[in-house]
C-alpha cells in the first residue's frame, strides 16, 4: 500500500506489489526448487521453530499454493546461486520481476490488518528466548499442528522429547502496567489456552496440564462449558496465581514459582512452559493510520466510536477484525460482514454493475444413453499429488466400467481447468463426470456449473474426496493412500453411472426483510438493510422501540446510550423504507428463503407480510433473583435497577454509606452454564458512577472472576484506583445476606469469605445490587418454533456455525443478531447487527435463489399416511394432505434440506431422497465391497 | 462436518483468487487477508461488489492459518 | 468475622501515611512468587497488601518489618502497588505508635544514634573522617570535581573502612580532584526512612543538604547504592538536586581514558552481585561489569540470579540493623550461588552486601572457599 487519495465513494489507492520471482501461471507447487535451494532461514510461519528456504511455499494449504522467494535468497542478496531457476522444470522462476505499482479506484476501504502476537522479549521477564523450553502459545499452536515443525507431535524444543508436565502462564503481555507490557486484557488467551489443554490431552492423555491465571475469562458463547470441559480432564489444574519463571534445571526443565493462598509459595518443575501471549496492534498500524489518515487509540489499535464500531475516523474507511482491539474469530467474522454492510450502504447504487451474469446452453437429454463417465483427478497443487500417485490413479480409472475418459489436472477448480472439463465433456460426449479432488461441500456448486456449460444436467456429477479423506490424513503412507484413492474413485464411478437428472427450482426473492425485535440490534439492522436499498418490516412487541437499552444510562466506553437510542428510533421512524409495527405479535410464520409469509397482529391491526429474509433480534430477558433477599428487602436491587435509581438521582442510593454488589447471580451455575458477559462491566460502570457522585461512599464488588475483557480491563483498574473494593469469593462459598436488628434499626449485612485473607468479612450495605443473569427470552422457544430455527443448550438462539456463519441460522434466509444470540455489549451488538444486515443484503441483492434438486419425494402408492416422517423432519418440510387415496405425506421441496432423516423412519420405504436413492448408494457400497475386483484391477494398473 | 465448513472458506477464497482480474476498477479495497478480511471480501462479492483483497504476506489466511484448531468448537482453522 | 465498618479508620490512616497504592492490588500473587523471603520461610506481601486494603493490618506483627525493599515485587507488580512505599506507610504507623516487635527493636536505638551522632552505629561524630587518616584526603572545597560521600558504614565499620581507603587510593591514582566533608557529613537517611521513621530521615536529609549547599557541592560521588538512591531520587523532594555518581559509574570512564595503570594481576574467577539499589532500583548493571572486564587476570562468571533478577543480600529496608536467624539469611544462599557458579571472589558495590556476605562467609565457614570484595578494592588490587 502506498498512497490513498480521494474520499468516500471515490478513492484512488496506489498499491505496491512485491515480486515473488515465481510466475504464478507456471508454478505447480511441486517444491523441487525448495529441495535444492541452499539458503536456509527460520520459517516464520512456524514461529521460527523450524527451518525453511529462501524459496518456499508459505504453508501446506496456502492460497495461492505457489512458491515465492524471500529476502534471504542468495541471488537477490549477492547475485549468485540461481539454482532454483535451473531445477524448475516448469520455467516458473523469473528473477527479472520488479516491484509493481498499480493504482486502483474503489468506493470504500475495509481495514483488516489484524493483530500481532505479543513478543515476551519486550519485557524480558519470562525467560523467552533464553530458556529453551519456554515457548509462546503461538509457537505451541505450531508444535501441535500436523503441518508444524514437529508434524503434529508435541515435542519440546530442547531435546525433542514429548513434554509430560506443561504449564501455561496467562496474561503474558496483558493486564499489566509494567513497562513493555499492555494494560488491556487480550480477551482470547484464556479460552485458547483451554483449547490447547484439550488438544494436548488428545495428543497425550498422560500429560499433566497446569494453567496459572488470575481470573478465567470465559465470557463468550459456550466458553464456560468449554472451560469446564478442560477443567474436568484428569491432571488438569487451574491455579490462581501469576508466576515467576525462575530458571532451568540441568535437564532443561523450567522452574516456576507461584503463590497459593492456602499453601504459600511453591516451586515446581515443568517440562515445557507456554506463555499465553496477548494481542498487540499490527506492526504496521502506525503506517497504515498515516496512509489512510485514520486515528489510532492510545494502545495503538484503530480508534472506533463505540456507537459506530466499524467505522474509522475517516468516512468511507471501515475496520473489521482484531485491528479494532482484541477479539476472537466469531467476532472478527461478524464484524467483517458488518463492515461489508457499511460499504454496501455507501455503495448501494453501484451494486452489481461490475459483476457479470452467466448464461448456460440448453440442457441435453441423455437419460436414455449408456453412461459415459469422465474422470478428472486433481493434484490440488501438491496437496494431493505429493501423497497420492495421481497418474496411476488416472490409469486405474480408465479401466473402470463405463469410464470412457480420464485425465489428471493441477487444480481442477481453477478457471482454465474447469473450462477444460467442459470442452472435453462436449468433445468426448461424456454424460457423467467424476472429479477426484476435495470435499463436495465447497466445490460441488462450481463443478455443477461446469456440467451446465457442457449442456448436461448438473446432477450427473460426483466428487471423490481424495484430499480430506485421503491425502491429508494419510500423508505418511503414500502407497496405502494411493490404494485408498483408487477405492474412492471406483465407488464414485459406480455411483455416477446410476445418477439421475434432477430439476432445480429457481425461486424469486421477495426483496424485503422482516426484522423481529426493535432494540438496538433490530433498529441498527433495519436501518442498514434499508440503506442498502431494501424494504424492512420492523416488528416490535413493546409500545416503543429501544428495547433493553432504554433502561441504560451510562456506559464504560463513554457512549451516550439514551441519545444513541433516541437517534436510532428517530431515524427508523423517519426512514421511508422501514415500516414499524409496535405492540406486535407474530401470529404465524411460513415459507422459505426468498419467500416468507408472516402474519402479525399489531397497532396496525392484522398484517400479512411477504419477505425474502428474516432477522431474529428479539434480545433476552433478565433473571429475577430468588436469592440474597431480593424481593424481600427494598434495599436489594438488580444492577439494572441500581442504574435506573442512580439516573433518577434517588437519595437512598446516592446517599448510601456503602453499596455492595454481588456478581454472577443466576448464572455460571449448574442450571445456567454460561457467563452473562456484561454484568462485570456493568458493576464496574455503576461503581465508578457512584464514586463520582459520592466519593465518600464505600463500594464493594463481590465477584468470582472479573470478566472485564479487552479494553474494559482498564476500567476495572481505574475503579480500584478510585477506591472500589473487589472481593473474590469461591462458588462453593457464596456470600450470605441477612437483615439483622442493630440499635433498633434493620441492618442489611453481607458476609463473605476472602480467600486471600482467610478471613470472613462483613459489610453493612445501604444498597445491595445483584448482577442478575441475562437469560434467554421467555418466548424464545415459541419464536424458534415459528421460524423453524434452533436454540442452543443455554436456550439462546443457535447460529449455523460459530465461526463461519455466526449471524445466520441453519434455516436458510433466517438471520440473528444481538442478545438473542448471546449476552453482549452494545458495540458488539451493533457490529453483529450490521453483520446480519450485510448477509441479508447479500441475499436480497439476488433476484432469485436456487433450491436444490436433491430433495425428498413421496411415492404416494406406498405411503400409508402414518406421519412418522413428519416427526423426523427438522425443517417442517412434510405435511399430510388429503388425496383421493386417503391421507398421504407430501414434501415441500423448497423447505427440504435433503438430510434424509425421514427416509430412515418411513416404515414402507415410501419416501426417497433424490440423488441419494437406495440404488445409487447400493452401487457405491457394492463397489467398495468389491475388494477382489479392485485387487485385480490394481494389479493391472500397477 | 465442521472441518469441511472450514475448508469451505478456503475453497471459496481459492476461487476468488482465481477469477481473472478485470480492469483496475473495483468497489471495495480490503486491506488484510486474515479471517476478517476474507469474510468481508466474500460477503461483498456475493452482494455483487467487486473486491480487491490485498495482504502484505505471500498468502492469505492471517494468524488464524497459524492456529492448529480454534475454540470453542475445536475444528480445523483452515 | 470482621465488620469492615470497624476498620475504616485504619484504612484512612494507612492512606494518610502513603499507603494509597494498596487499593490497586488484584491479588495475582506475583509479589509472593518473586519475594526472596519465600525461599526461606513463608512471607506474604500479598497478604500484607490485602490486609492493609481493608484496614486489617496487625500493626505489631513481625511481618511488617520483613521486607528488605529489594524491589523485586514492585518491579513486577501488574497493578503498580508500590509495595515498598506502601509497606513503609505501615512501618510509619507502627513507629508513630511506638510498637516494635522484637526483631524491629534495634531500630529505636538506631534512631537515637542517628539523631545524636549522625550515624546508625553508635559511633562518635568526630571520628567520621578517621578512615582517611594518613591518606592525604583533603576536606572538600569549591572547585573540586567531587564531594566524596563514603557513608556511615565505610566511615566506621572496620571491614568497610578498607573500601573507603581503596576508593581514595583509586581516585588519587587517577588524578580525580575530590574532598570529603568529614564531621559535617550525616547518614544519608535512606534506610531509616524505609524503616518508617520519616522524621529522622527528614532531619538527616535537611542537614546534609545544608552542608552540601554551604560547601558549594555540585557533584557527589558515593560508594553506597543506598546513598545514591536517596540523593538521586529522594532528596529532590526537598528541591535539592545534585549530580550523583556511584563509584561503579565513574570507574569505566577512568579506565577507558587510561587514567589507571595496571600490573599483570592475579588470575581469579569472580562473580558480580548486583546490589538491589544499584541494579534493580537504578538500572546500573553494565558499568560494574565493564570495569571487571578491563581488570587484568579477572575472569567473570554470572550467578544463578543476576541483574534485574539479582537475589537480595537481605540488608535493605533497615534489615541491616535487625537480627535475621540462621537459615533465613539471603546472603547465605547468595554465597552458595557464587560458589556454584565457580567464583573465587564475590564482588559487589554496596556496604550492606559486603557486611552480610562477610558475615555469612564466617558463619558458614567458607573463608577458604570464597572472598568478598568491593569493586573498588579489586581495582585497587590491580594497580
Ligand atoms: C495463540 C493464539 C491462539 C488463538 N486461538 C483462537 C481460537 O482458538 N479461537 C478464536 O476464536 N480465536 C483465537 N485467537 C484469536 C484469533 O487469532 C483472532 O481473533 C483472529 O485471527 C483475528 O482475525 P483478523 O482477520 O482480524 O486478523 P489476522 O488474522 O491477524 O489477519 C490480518 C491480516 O492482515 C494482513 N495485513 C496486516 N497489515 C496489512 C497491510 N498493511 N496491508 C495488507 N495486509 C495487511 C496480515 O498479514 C494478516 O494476513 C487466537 C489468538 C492467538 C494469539
Ligand atoms: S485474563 Fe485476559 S489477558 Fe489474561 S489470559 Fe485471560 S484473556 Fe488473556
Ligand atoms: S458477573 Fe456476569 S460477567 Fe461477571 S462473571 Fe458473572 S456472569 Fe460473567
Ligand atoms: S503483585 Fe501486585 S497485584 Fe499482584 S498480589 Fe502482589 S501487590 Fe497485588
Ligand atoms: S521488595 Fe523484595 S523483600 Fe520486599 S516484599 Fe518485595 S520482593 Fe519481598
Amino acid at each position: 500500500m502506498d498512497r490513498v487519495a480521494g474520499e468516500a465513494g471515490d478513492f484512488t489507492v496506489t498499491l505496491l506489489r512485491k515480486p515473488r520471482y515465481v510466475l504464478e501461471e507456471k508454478c505447480t507447487g511441486c517444491t523441487t526448487c525448495v529441495e535444492y535451494c541452499p539458503a536456509l532461514c527460520p520459517d516464520a510461519f512456524n514461529q521460527g521453530l523450524s527451518q525453511s528456504k529462501a524459496i518456499h511455499i508459505h504453508y501446506a494449504q496456502a492460497i495461492p499454493l505457489i512458491a515465492y522467494i524471500d529476502d534471504s535468497c542468495l541471488y537477490l542478496k549477492e547475485r549468485k546461486c540461481r539454482i532454483c531457476e535451473a531445477v524448475c522444470k516448469n520455467r516458473a522462476i523469473d528473477f527479472r520481476q520488479k516491484p509493481e505499482t498499480l493504482a486502483v479506484n474503489v468506493g470504500a476501504v475495509i481495514l483488516a490488518p489484524g493483530f500481532e502476537p505479543y513478543d515476551p522479549r519486550e519485557s524480558g521477564r519470562y525467560g523467552y528466548g533464553r530458556l529453551a523450553n519456554v515457548v509462546t502459545s503461538m509457537d505451541f499452536e505450531r508444535l501441535m499442528c500436523a503441518t508444524g515443525p514437529t508434524e503434529g507431535e508435541i515435542r519440546r524444543p530442547s531435546d525433542g522429547r514429548p513434554p509430560r508436565r506443561i504449564a501455561w502462564v496467562q496474561c503474558v503481555g496483558s493486564r499489566r502496567v509494567t513497562p513493555g507490557e499492555n494494560r488491556y486484557c487480550s480477551a482470547v488467551c484464556c479460552t485458547y489456552t483451554q483449547k490447547q489443554v484439550i488438544l494436548t490431552k488428545d495428543h497425550d492423555p498422560e500429560a499433566a496440564c497446569t494453567i496459572f491465571h488470575n481470573d478465567v475469562r470465559s465470557f463468550g458463547k459456550d466458553f464456560e462449558r468449554f472451560c469446564e470441559r478442560a477443567a474436568r480432564l484428569p491432571d488438569v489444574r487451574f491455579i490462581r496465581s501469576y508466576v515467576s519463571i525462575v530458571g532451568e534445571t540441568a535437564g532443561s526443565n523450567v522452574v516456576v514459582r507461584y503463590a497459593t493462598a492456602s499453601e504459600g509459595v511453591r516451586e515446581e518443575e515443568f517440562d515445557l512452559v507456554v506463555l499465553s501471549v496477548g494481542m498487540k496492534p499490527p506492526a504496521e498500524a502506525a503506517r497504515l493510520a498515516e496512509r489512510f489518515g485514520i486515528a489510532l487509540d492510545p494502545s495503538g489499535f484503530c480508534r472506533v466510536d463505540p456507537a459506530h464500531p466499524l467505522q474509522t475516523s475517516r468516512p468511507g474507511v471501515f475496520v473489521s477484525g482484531a485491528f479494532a482491539g482484541p477479539m476472537d474469530i466469531p467476532e472478527s467474522v461478524f464484524a467483517a460482514s458488518g463492515a461489508g454492510a457499511r460499504c454496501g450502504e455507501l455503495l448501494s447504487r453501484r451494486r452489481g454493475r461490475l459483476a457479470r451474469e452467466r448464461v448456460f446452453p440448453p440442457e441435453k437429454d441423455v437419460a436414455a444413453e449408456e453412461p459415459r463417465v469422465g474422470v478428472f483427478v486433481c493434484h490440488c497443487g501438491a496437496n494431493i499429488g505429493r501423497v497420492v500417485d495421481v497418474p496411476a490413479t488416472v490409469e486405474y480409472a480408465r479401466g473402470l466400467p463405463h469410464v470412457v475418459y480420464a485425465q489428471e489436472q493441477l487444480f481442477s477448480c481453477a478457471t482454465n481447468c474447469a473450462k477444460e472439463i467442459t470442452a472435453i465433456a462436449r468433445e468426448k460426449g461424456l454424460n457423467r463426470l467424476v472429479v477426484a479432488a476435495c470435499s463436495p461441500r465447497t466445490l460441488e456448486p462450481l463443478f455443477r456449473d461446469t456440467l451446465r456449460e457442457a449442456g448436461l444436467n448438473p446432477y450427473f456429477f460426483e466428487m471423490a474426496n481424495i484430499r480430506e479423506h485421503c491425502s491429508w490424513v494419510h500423508s505418511l503412507e503414500k502407497d496405502a493412500a494411493t490404494r485408498k484413492a483408487r477405492d474412492i474413485v471406483r465407488m464414485s464411478v459406480a455411483r455416477a453411472s446410476r445418477l439421475e437428472p434432477l430439476k432445480e427450482f429457481t425461486l424469486p426473492v421477495h426483496k424485503a426483510a422482516l426484522v423481529l425485535g426493535g432494540g438496538v440490534a433490530g433498529m441498527t439492522c433495519a436501518l442498514s438493510i434499508a440503506a442498502q436499498g431494501h424494504l424492512v418490516h420492523l416488528v416490535e412487541r413493546g409500545e416503543d422501540l429501544g428495547g433493553l437499552a432504554r433502561r441504560l444510562h451510562t456506559s464504560l466506553d463513554g457512549m451516550d446510550i439514551p441519545a444513541r437510542v433516541r437517534d436510532l428510533a428517530e431515524r427508523v421512524y423517519a426512514n421511508p423504507r422501514i415500516r414499524v409495527y409496535t405492540r406486535a405479535r407474530v401470529v404465524s410464520a411460513e415459507g422459505y428463503i426468498g419467500n416468507f409469509l408472516t402474519r402479525i397482529a399489531s397497532d396496525r391491526g392484522e398484517s400479512e407480510i411477504r419477505h425474502g429474509a428474516t432477522v431474529i433480534a428479539t434480545g433476552a430477558d433478565l433473571y429475577r433473583p430468588a436469592e440474597y433477599r431480593y424481593g424481600q428487602d427494598g434495599r436489594v436491587l438488580t444492577l439494572l435497577e441500581l442504574e435506573e435509581a442512580i439516573a433518577r438521582g434517588e437519595e437512598r442510593v446516592l446517599g448510601a454509606g456503602r453499596t455492595v454488589m454481588i456478581q454472577c447471580v443466576g448464572c455460571r451455575n449448574a442450571e445456567r452454564t454460561y457467563c452473562s458477559r456484561i454484568c462485570c462491566s456493568a458493576a464496574v460502570k455503576n461503581a465508578r458512577r457512584l464514586k463520582e457522585l459520592n466519593p465518600a461512599m464505600d463500594v464493594c464488588i463481590l465477584y468470582r472472576d472479573m470478566m472485564t475483557y479487552g479494553f474494559r480491563e482498564e476500567a476495572y483498574r481505574e475503579a480500584a484506583e478510585r477506591g472500589v473494593r473487589f472481593i473474590r469469593f469461591e462458588p462453593e462459598r457464596p456470600p450470605r445476606v441477612e437483615a439483622v436488628a442493630e440499635g433498633g434499626a434493620s441492618v442489611l449485612r453481607v458476609v463473605v469469605d476472602d480467600p486471600v485473607l482467610g478471613r470472613t468479612l462483613a459489610m453493612d450495605a445501604g444498597v445491595l445490587a445483584l448482577a442478575a443473569a441475562v437469560v434467554p427470552a421467555a418466548d424464545a422457544p415459541e419464536i424458534a418454533g415459528l421460524f423453524k430455527v434452533a436454540l442452543g443448550p443455554d436456550g439462546f438462539f443457535k447460529e449455523a456455525h460459530v465461526k463461519l456463519r455466526p449471524v445466520e441460522f441453519a434455516t436458510d434466509g433466517v438471520f440473528l443478531c444481538g442478545q438473542a444470540h448471546y449476552p453482549k455489549h452494545l458495540p458488539e451488538t451493533i457490529k453483529q447487527a450490521y453483520g446480519a444486515a450485510g448477509r441479508v443484503a447479500a441475499l436480497l441483492a439476488n433476484d432469485t435463489v436456487v433450491a436444490s434438486g436433491a430433495v425428498c419425494e413421496v411415492l404416494e402408492r406406498r405411503c400409508i399416511g402414518c406421519g412418522s416422517c413428519i416427526a423426523a423432519c427438522t425443517y417442517g418440510a412434510i405435511r399430510i394432505s388429503e388425496t383421493k387415496a386417503g391421507p398421504k405425506a407430501a414434501v415441500n421441496p423448497v423447505l427440504c434440506k435433503g438430510d434424509g432423516l425421514c427416509n430412515a423412519k418411513c416404515p414402507t420405504g415410501a419416501i426417497v431422497l433424490k440423488h441419494f436413492t437406495d440404488e445409487e448408494l447400493a452401487s457405491q457400497i457394492d463397489a467398495a465391497a468389491d475388494a477382489a475386483a479392485s485387487e485385480t484391477l490394481n494389479r493391472k494398473a500397477g | 462436518m465442521n472441518q469441511e465448513n472450514g475448508s469451505a472458506l478456503t475453497e471459496t477464497v481459492r476461487l476468488l483468487c482465481r477469477t481473472p482480474g478485470g480492469p483496475r476498477f473495483g468497489d471495495v479495497l480490503v486491506v488484510g487477508g486474515g479471517i476478517s478480511g476474507i469474510q468481508a471480501s466474500l460477503d461483498l462479492a456475493s452482494a455483487g461488489f467487486k473486491v480487491y483483497l490485498i495482504d502484505r504476506g505471500p498468502a492469505i489466511g492471517g494468524r488464524m492459518a497459524q492456529l492448529d484448531k480454534t475454540f470453542p468448537t475445536n475444528d480445523c482453522s483452515m | 468475622m470482621e465488620n469492615l465498618a470497624d476498620y475504616q479508620e485504619i484504612v484512612d490512616l494507612i492512606r494518610a501515611n502513603g499507603g494509597e497504592a494498596f487499593k490497586r492490588c488484584f491479588q495475582c500473587g506475583l509479589c509472593d512468587a518473586v519475594c526472596p523471603w519465600n525461599r526461606f520461610r513463608a512471607f506474604s506481601m500479598r497478604r500484607i497488601v490485602r490486609e492493609a486494603a481493608f484496614g486489617l493490618t496487625d500493626i505489631e506483627s513481625e511481618d511488617l518489618w520483613r521486607c528488605t525493599t529489594c524491589g523485586r515485587c514492585p518491579a513486577q507488580c501488574p497493578r503498580d502497588v508500590r509495595q515498598i512505599d506502601s509497606g513503609t506507610a505501615l512501618r510509619r504507623i507502627a513507629t508513630e505508635y511506638g510498637v516494635f516487635p522484637p526483631t524491629a527493636r534495634p531500630v529505636r536505638g538506631v534512631r537515637g544514634s542517628l539523631m545524636a551522632e549522625g550515624n546508625p552505629l553508635n559511633e562518635p561524630r568526630r571520628k567520621r573522617a578517621d578512615w582517611a587518616e594518613g591518606l592525604g584526603v583533603p576536606a572538600f572545597a569549591e572547585g573540586m570535581e567531587f564531594l566524596y560521600f563514603p557513608g556511615c558504614y565505610l566511615c566506621y565499620d572496620p571491614r568497610l573502612k578498607k573500601v573507603a581507603r581503596a576508593t581514595a587510593a583509586v581516585l588519587q591514582a587517577a588524578g580525580v580532584a575530590f574532598g570529603i566533608l568529614g564531621e559535617r557529613e550525616n547518614c544519608c537517611g535512606e534506610s531509616i526512612r524505609k524503616a518508617g521513621d520519616e522524621e529522622a530521615f527528614k532531619r538527616l536529609a535537611r542537614e546534609n543538604i545544608k552542608a552540601f549547599i554551604d560547601h558549594g557541592v555540585r557533584k557527589i560521588l558515593v560508594s553506597s547504592p543506598h546513598c545514591y538512591h536517596t540523593f538521586k531520587n529522594e532528596y529532590p523532594e526537598f528541591k535539592a538536586a545534585f549530580e550523583v555518581v556511584h563509584i561503579a559509574q565513574l570507574l569505566p570512564g577512568l579506565l577507558a581514558a587510561g587514567r589507571l595503570a595496571f600490573g599483570d594481576g592475579r588470575a581469579r574467577t569472580v562473580a558480580f552481585h548486583d546490589p538491589c539499589y544499584l541494579g534493580r532500583h537504578n538500572g546500573i548493571f553494565a558499568e560494574p561489569r565493564a570495569v571487571l572486564s578491563r581488570l587484568p587476570g579477572i575472569r567473570t562468571v554470572e550467578m544463578a540470579e543476576t541483574q534485574a533478577d539479582s537475589l537480595c543480600c537481605g540488608g535493605g529496608g533497615g534489615r541491616i540493623w535487625m537480627e535475621t536467624p540462621r537459615g533465613e539469611r539471603f546472603a547465605d544462599l547468595r554465597l552458595t550461588q557464587a560458589i556454584e557458579a565457580g567464583a573465587e571472589v564475590l564482588v559487589t558495590a554496596c556496604p550492606y552486601c559486603i557486611a552480610n556476605f562477610e558475615d555469612s562467609r564466617l558463619t558458614l565457614g567458607l573463608a577458604e572457599k570464597i572472598e568478598i570484595r568491593d569493586l573498588t578494592e579489586l581495582v585497587q588490587e590491580a594497580l
